[in-house]
Formats: C-alpha cells, structure tokens, sequence
C-alpha cells in the first residue's frame, strides 16, 4: 500500500515548528490586545463573488483560488476557501458590527492560494484591520503595532512605506486602463527593464526620473520632498498621495521609526487606497498592509475608512531560534493491566494533574524519565536522580515532581 | 505504441478527410464506427480512439494519449482552468471553423460595456471555464455560472442573462435570436500533443504525415475583455418569471420515447417537438403551458433553482445531480417508464471477478495503485467510489463513448446498458447494477403554484399518470 503523503504545497506542523507559531501568535495577541484591538475569526468558506468585484482581489490572485460548488450549490454560485482575510473581515464588518465609530480587529487564520510546485498553498496570518474613521492615526498606529510584534520576537525590523496612489497616478498619466495598469505594474516588479522604458517612452515629459520612481528606495521625509521636486511639476496628481505618506512617515521618524519610502512595493494592489507598508526581517518580507477606504463601499455599500496588516506567522515562525520543551511529562506507572491497577494509575495521575502536573499513564516511562508507582499505602517515585524514593502522600508525590519542573 | 485520440460528432467527417489526404487512413472512422478502437491503415504501431471532443484535450493532458484532434476551445476551456496542462498545440487542421461568443437575449444588452457593475447576471455555457474567465476579466459582480452539456443558446432570456456559445460567425449566432456582444475565440480543430509525449516518445510516424507541409496556422488566443466600468451599481437582475408554467423537454435520444409518452398523454406539442422535428421552443399543446427544449442532463437544476416548474429527463441525470447536491429540492413525481436501462458498475472481461470486492483484489494483484473510475455520471461515479471503499480513486468525467475506455484509460466504467449487447461487443461485463433507470417527470419539492398554473400542473401530472398507467 502507498505511504500516505501530504498534498502539494501543504505542510504539517511539527511540534517544535507548533512551539514557535505560538510563540508568535502569543506575541501578537498580547500586543493586539494592548493596543485595544478584540479577537475575531471568519468562516474557511466564504461565496466566490465577495472576491470578483473590481476593486477587491486582482485577477493575478483571482487566478490562483480554490473556488468550487458546495454541496448545495446547485444554483452554480461558487464558494472559495478563504484566499485574503481583510475581505471577509469588511465582510463581518458589514454583516455584524457596522454602526460602530471604530471596529478594532485582529485574527489569526490561514488562507488558500494555489502557487507553483511545493511552494506553500496554505498561509497563516496574523492581522489586524481597524475600520471606521480613524485617519490618518491610523496607519501610525499599525505600523507601529507591527513593529511592536516582531520587536517583542527579538526580530531586526526594517520598516517600508509607500502608497498605491504614486503608481497608479503615473500609470493613468500613461493613458493605460486599469487592467493594463495591473500587467505593466507588475512587469515592473519583476524587474522587467523593458516595462520601464515603454512608460519612460509613454511619459516624455517625466523621462528617466520615472526610475527614481519606481526602481528607487529613500529614506523618510527627505526622499519624499525629493520626489515632490522632481515629479510635483509634470505629475501634479501626485501630490496629495505624496502629502499623506509624508504625515505618517514624519509622525514615525519623531518616535524613532525609520522608514524607507519605496513607490512600487505593493503588490496585487487592487483594493489598496492610501498609504501602505511593509515590514522586513534580514532581507525577508514578514508582513504589510495599508490602508483600504474604498473596499468597504464595495462590500457593504457605504463608505468606512479602514486601513490593515497581516503578519506571516510562518515566516516568521521560522525565523525564530528553536527552542527544546522544558515541559517535562511524570509518567505513572502501570504494572498490571486488570482494571483496578488501571483505574488506581488513573486516579492518582489525575490527582497529580489537578495539582498542576503534567502527568501521563504508562508501562514505563520514557528514556528514564520521573515516573510515580503505587506500592501499598504509599507511593515510589523513580528516575529522578539516584534511588528511587518512597513516599508517604500525593502531595509529597507533587512537591517532588514539582521540584524537577514537571510542572 | 502511439495513440491518437480522435473527435466523434459533427468534425468526424472533415477531420477523417484531412486524415485521408495526409496518407493516414483510422479504419471505419469515417464512417462512424462505433468500435471504439480502431487500426490507423498499415501503421502497426498506432492505435486511434474515438472520443467526444471535449475528453480529448483532458486525455492527452493525462497522458493517456499522446496526439489527438479537437476543437480550439476545448483545448482553451482546459486551460483556463488548469493553465499549466501539458497539452502542446501542433497544427491547425483547417477544419471546424468557428467563434466563441458571448451573446445576450435580443431583447437584453447590447454591447459588452453595458454588463459592467450588473450583479447577478446568470451565465449558460458548455464552457463553464471560459464563462468564468470572462466573467472574471470583466469583474462581474455575483456572477452564476451555469455549466450546461449543451442547448446553451436556449437559455436567455428565462433561463439565463447570457450564453458563451460556438457559432461560424455572428450571423450564426442572431440565427439563434441572441445578440453577439464580445468574441472570446476563433477557433478551428487542431492537432495536439502530450508535451511528455513530445519529449520523450517518437511520435514522427505520424507527425511527419500531420504536422508537417502546410503552414502552422496563426496561434490564436483568448480575447478577455478589459475590466468593465461599474458605472451606477445596478440592482440584481430579476430573473424572467412567466404567469405560464415552465416545462422542460430533452433532446438527443430520449426524444422518440418523450414524444411517444406524452401522445399517449395527450400532451405532445402542436408543432416543432416529434419523430422528425426538434424546436427549442415548440408549440405548446395547452394555453398556460410554456414548452422548451433542453439537453436531459440540465433539467434538475433548472427545476431546482426554480427557473423550470417540471422537467422531463432521466432518472440517471436526476440521480447526478442529487449525488452532487444531496439537499437539492427536486423530486420524481411521475415514472414515465420509458427508455429504461440499468446502471452499472462495468468492468473488462479479463478481470476474473464477479463482483467489486473481487475485482478491488485483481486490480490490487496487478500493483494498480490508483483505480481510475470513468463515467458520464461523475458524481454517481463519486459516491458510488466513496460508499464501496475504493480506497485511492480518480473519478474521469467523461462526455460519452465511454465504452472503450476500459481497460487502458480506466479499471472501471459506471455506464448505462441497455441490452448489454454493446458491453459485449467491447469485451465487458457489469458487476454490479446501481439502480434502473428510467424517464420520468420532475418537479420542485414543496413548490406551490396557484390558479392557472395550478390548473396546468395538476392537468399534466394526471395526463402522464393515467397513460403511463393504461400502457
């Protein structure tokens, strides 16, 4: 018979892999929760056209979900597992909390997009999205909630800022329409040479300055004021998008936050409005959100400003030390297997347990570890340094097991 | 040895004369041999199938063949779904022309931008991925996508908003009383191959009698339209609701046996529904009584979503579909007990077992690790793989001419049979019956009507009861 494999592009969590995710989602509850933010989860399943409308995923992304017929999907109306979590979020928003001033939000949940070869179709995320009017405080406020986070993890964090409205102000500046938009942008990413000399071609009045641009990093507020002498002139759009990064890159850099400024970071930008950021980890993109005021209109029909981040809670997981389980485990031991022996070892361990060991029941107990055994009216506790020890209560048992950190 | 996967239906004449042409004779193909297998001239080492088109393209993906011959948008409904199948498209055959378009009723839209911002447009095609893709491309708000096996042109307005159909050009598709609003292809049958196929087997015995002399042929693509502008968010559409009650009739083989049922019954349409004539939409024989004709396989779902208030079809299309949506509100209100045959599970006759415990052990003796169950009915096939414990299992949904399937492309067939004659002839032999089939009229579950609509259901339930129980 075939060995059972695992699906492409899912993996397993191992316990030590298991310790450090908690290690981060313990790390970025804790800061959620600081921050006033409240915990919430949406469904696996969501319906397929939350996602289709202009405006909320790409068509590259559209390209790469797990959408199907459920059972009862006669009717043909698709259902996706979940590939993005902010749109299912302005989705609970709209369904359960919208009336409130601010919604404060955060998450800790997978999403599914189908990518090449192993490459991972599962990713978890930790989120947050802050919906209502909240701006522009807002997005100083995530950025540095995010940075708290890795901060805590012991991470090196390098922040990034940028925002939609630079690319797309020189894109329409082209006369390209949005979906032409979308395939140039994305040739720039990839580092497609050819992309920035056909936009250099369609902007004669930008010219080479376009690489300053789009190929370009800088640091904070100095960089942006080059941007606005060197573009406000021939792309006078580009003003206000250059105004609003400027109030938050200036608010960061006062509480010590640098930041590096870099127009065309965002990637399958579609429903991003304003400001956006990215946080980095040894040359590593761990995270990023931005701001998303037009989504909620889409989705709910009425206009919220609402900005966001996910952490990868894998990626960064990984980027953690590992770290054995101090947690040992006392193992009471069963010498007969008739049901009164069973019974007696059950018993005690789950008195050993309401005492706030951890406590399992067995033949032996592994590679020599503690192990407790009822003996008459007392107890023997053995693999715990030297002889084994008789003792006269459970409590004695406890305090013995305590001492060796099986607590 | 080579295989060829060659295109039944409507190309088999042309494809069969290109075939001719190149020196290449595929005995009795032209002449519509139901042997499936069949011996291409004096070519030893190659072997051709026929198929309907639409298998083709996922046959050579799977590697079962290695070149075949089909239709454009067969090839690009694969892809659009899967865009990294390994199917190599070699030479335009230069037979099979024709469009794939999206077209509206002609009392609907009438250019493509007007879609833009609609929510709720229903979508009919035997191109569901295509239907999809352009939906996608346009950004459609809360699309439906309707799969169809065919007749998708009969759909708008009642039944569906637009239909992406195949059709030689625009004229031919107002033939159909449909607005063309965006062309999605131009196609033509093309040679194709298996890319590991390509790599790794000689192929030139026949490549070099294909593939080779006239011109390539200009790579066609897909036409996505551009995002669509959402102007004003328009309100859902409402879906054409008539004061009459809504029949389905079928096409294809069931028609003689539906004409004779519903003579006996009284019901048989004034003009455009017999023997010789097939009309989408007949003459009703009682006012209040809307009549249209639809492929069987459709019918439960336009009955469930409501769009139909009865449908004739077979018990096997409402059986697939309730394996797909077990809480699906259909339900059977009259046996008409025509055209009736077993479903079976259906197995070569070199498997030396009598039933399916025995012939999970043949299989399992011979090292198969997967057991490929090939069907028209997929979601029967599915549950019956899941409630027999198949084990590792790939269900191969296939669009008819099932019969050769087994034993090179499939262990195990869930088929109907009739006589058991055709089983015979292609050397198999059922194991196990998994229910009779029969036609029968379908109806919503629960749904009242009211005053005429009444009137007329209850007059045709009574009419196809009382004949169904005098014959």
């Amino acid at each position: 018979m075939d060995k059972p494999t695992r699906c492409r592009g899912m993996r397993d969590m191992l316990p030590d892999e298991m310790r450090r995710f908690r290690r981060v989602e313990e790390a970025f509850r804790v800061a959620c929760l600081g921050w006033g933010y409240e915990e919430i989860r949406t469904p696996v399943l969501e319906y397929l056209h939350l996602f289709t409308t202009a405006g909320t995923l790409s068509p590259q992304m559209l390209g790469r979900v797990y959408s199907f017929l459920d059972w009862d999907g006669w009717s043909g109306e698709r259902v996706v597992l979940r590939p993005d979590s902010t749109i299912p979020t302005t989705r609970l928003y709209a369904d359960s909390l919208d009336g409130g001033d601010v919604a404060k939000m955060f998450y800790v949940q997978n999403v599914f997009r189908f990518a090449e070869g192993d490459e991972s179709r599962e990713d978890w995320q930790c989120g947050v999205e802050l919906i209502g009017d909240s701006q522009p405080q807002g997005d100083i406020e995530l950025v540095l909630l995010g940075r708290e986070v890795l901060t805590h993890l012991g991470l090196q964090v390098e922040v990034r800022l940028s925002h939609t409205g630079l690319v797309r102000a020189v894109l329409a500046r082209a006369g390209l329409d949005a979906s032409e938009q979308l395939a140039l942008y994305d040739r720039i990413l990839d580092g497609d040479d050819l992309a920035l000399r056909e936009l250099q071609e369609r902007l004669p009045e930008v010219g080479g300055s376009l690489e300053m641009l789009l190929s370009m990093e800088g640091e904070g507020v100095a960089y942006l004021g080059n941007l606005r002498s060197s573009f406000g002139g021939s792309i006078p759009e580009l003003e206000r998008s250059l105004d609003e990064l400027a109030a938050v890159a200036s608010a960061l850099e006062a509480l010590g936050c640098r930041c590096l400024i870099s127009a065309a970071m965002v990637r399958n930008f579609e429903y991003y409005t304003g400001p956006a950021f990215q946080f980095e980890v040894a040359g590593r993109r761990v995270g990023g959100g931005g701001r998303y005021d037009a989504l909620l209109s889409l989705v709910a029909g009425r206009q919220v400003p609402a900005s966001g981040f996910a952490l990868e809670a894998g990626a960064l997981a990984g980027l953690l030390s590992v770290e054995a389980s101090e947690r040992r485990i006392a193992t009471v031991a069963v010498k007969a297997a008739d049901g009164e022996a069973l019974a007696l070892a059950f018993r005690l361990a789950s008195t050993l347990r309401a005492e706030g060991l951890t406590v399992q029941v067995a033949g032996t107990a592994p590679d020599g570890g503690p192990s407790v055994e009822v003996a008459g009216e007392g107890f023997v506790l053995s693999g715990v340094g030297g002889k084994a020890r008789r003792l006269a209560s459970v409590e004695a048992v406890a305090e013995a097991l305590r001492e060796i950190g099986c607590d | 040895m080579i295989k060829l996967a060659l295109p039944a239906g409507d190309l088999r004449t042309p494809v069969s004369n290109v075939l001719e042409s190149a020196g290449l004779r595929v005995e009795g193909y032209g002449e519509g041999s139901r042997t499936y297998i069949l011996r291409v001239g004096r070519h030893e080492g190659v072997i051709a199938r026929v198929f309907r088109e639409k298998d083709i393209p996922i046959q050579i993906a799977l590697g079962n063949y290695d070149l075949g011959v089909c239709g454009l948008a067969w090839i690009e409904e694969l892809r659009a779904r899967f865009p990294q199948h390994p199917v190599v498209l070699l030479r335009d055959m230069g037979v099979g022309r024709s469009g794939l378009y999206v077209a509206s009723a002609a009392d609907g839209e009438r250019d493509v931008s007007s879609l833009g911002g609609r929510r709720g447009l229903r979508i009919a095609s035997e191109y569901p991925n295509l239907a999809e893709a352009f939906a996608l491309a346009a950004r459609l708000p809360a699309y439906r996508v309707q799969a169809v096996w065919g007749a998708a042109e009969a759909y708008p307005p009642e039944d569906a908003d637009l239909a992406v159909i195949t059709a030689a050009d625009e004229a031919a598709v107002s033939t159909h009383g449909l607005i063309p609003l965006h062309r999605l292809l131009d196609g033509s049958a093309w040679l194709i191959a298996n890319a590991g196929s390509l790599a790794r087997k000689d192929l030139s015995p026949l490549l070099d009698l294909l593939a080779r002399g006239t011109s390539r042929g200009d790579m066609p693509h897909l036409r996505l339209p551009p995002p669509l502008p959402m102007g004003a968010q328009k309100q859902p559409v409402a879906p054409l609701r008539a004061e009459t009650l809504r029949m389905a009739l079928p096409d294809g083989h069931q028609q003689r046996h539906v004409v004779a049922a519903l003579r006996d019954a009284g019901l048989l349409p004034r003009r455009g529904y017999d023997e010789s004539q097939c009309l989408r939409r007949p003459e009703s024989p009682i006012e209040g009584l809307e009549i249209k004709v639809i492929r069987p396989h459709d019918m439960p779902q336009l009955v469930a979503t409501g769009e139909m208030d009865l449908a004739v079809t077979g018990r096997d299309c409402v059986n697939e579909h309730l394996s797909r949506f077990p809480s699906s509100p259909i339900e059977e209100v009259v046996d008409l007990q025509r055209a009736q045959f077993n479903l079976a599970a259906v197995v070569s006759e070199e498997v030396a077992a009598s039933d399916l415990s025995g012939a999970l052990a043949h299989w399992r003796a011979q090292g198969r690790q997967v057991i490929r169950v090939a069907s028209e009915f997929p979601g029967i096939a599915d549950a019956y793989a899941r409630s027999r414990h198949l084990g590792r299992y790939q269900v191969i949904p296939i669009a008819g001419a099932s019969e050769g399937f087994v034993p090179e492309d499939a262990e195990l067939l869930i088929e109907g049979t009739e006589t058991g004659k055709t089983l015979v002839e292609n050397r198999l032999k059922p194991i196990e019956l998994l229910f009779r089939s029969t036609t029968c009229l379908v109806a919503g579950k629960g749904r009242e009507f009211k005053g005429r609509r009444r009137e007329v259901f209850d007059h045709v339930l009574s009419a196809l009861r009382s004949s169904t129980k005098a014959a």
